[in-house]
């Protein structure tokens, strides 16, 4: 199970100008989500979307500024939940800008989901499940139900 | 069961239940084999069975006598669509940046 995500771009802007788009939250929520951040380590401050009742999502994700290194890097925790204070996704997202070509490069890495870590482990178990369901199935074939939807 | 049903997040961060779901990627196993890998009472290894199993985490089959518990891709696949939500999440929004940006270079 994949428990990491990155993406990296490449800009021609210098980082102090790219900076502003990650730290500015005027600028922030021009392509990213409407928030009141503050490029402060130990500043709590949150992103506001709509929710997504599918994933226990009620639209608001709690933030905490946790590294401040200007036009090079930025972090903060991610947590979001179901709302009334329950925290369900536990996340760390980080920015790094690098000067290259002219540019900059940016790279966005969001990573540690807590929980889903435990699970990289059954991505490799895919085999595993299918031996399962097959010892099940012939257990199965003495008795009248014999349903086995994997 | 009067409290919601917890959603995948919630069901694996509970230790017991990881280890119940790391006994059970070995092999299937029937409640009572299951619930003598821990030291806890019959009654609170079932309710953990159920929230595995309302979770979509496992199968729960009868044959004879005994009542097995398998693993079930249901549960998993949840945690993987919420990473793989985010993992869009952010390749939207940074082609959003880099869209901003590309049209500040022309001005």
């Amino acid at each position: 199970m994949k428990d990491n995500i990155s993406h990296s771009l490449f800009v021609p802007q210098q980082p102090d100008e790219v900076w502003e788009y990650l730290t500015r939250p005027d600028l922030m929520e021009l392509w990213l989500m409407k928030n009141d951040f503050e490029p402060v380590v130990g500043r709590q401050f949150r992103f506001m979307t709509n929710p997504i009742p599918k994933f226990d999502f009620d639209g608001i994700t709690y933030c905490t500024v946790l590294e401040v290194d200007p036009c090079k890097k930025l972090s903060y925790s991610w947590k979001s939940g179901p709302g009334d204070g329950l925290i369900t996704v536990d996340s760390l997202v980080t920015w790094t800008l690098t000067p290259k070509d002219g540019g900059t490069e940016l790279l966005l890495e969001h990573t540690g989901f807590k929980e889903a870590r435990h699970f990289a482990i059954f991505s490799a178990l895919d085999g595993g499940w299918f031996s399962n369901i097959k010892k099940i199935a012939q257990l199965l074939n003495d008795t009248p139900h014999g349903a086995t939807n994997a | 069961m009067a409290q919601p049903m917890p959603d995948a997040f919630q069901v694996i961060a509970d230790p017991s239940r990881r280890q119940m779901l790391h006994l059970l990627s070995k092999d299937s196993m029937t409640i009572n084999s299951l619930a003598e890998n821990f030291d806890m009472s019959r009654p609170a290894v079932s309710k953990h069975v159920k929230i595995l199993y309302g979770a979509g985490f496992i199968d729960i089959q009868d044959i004879g006598r005994e009542r097995y518990c398998t693993l079930k891709k249901d549960g998993f696949n949840q945690l993987q669509e919420w990473i793989n939500y985010f993992d869009n999440f952010w390749g939207a929004k940074l082609k959003k940046l880099e869209f901003i940006l590309n049209q500040k270079t022309k001005n």
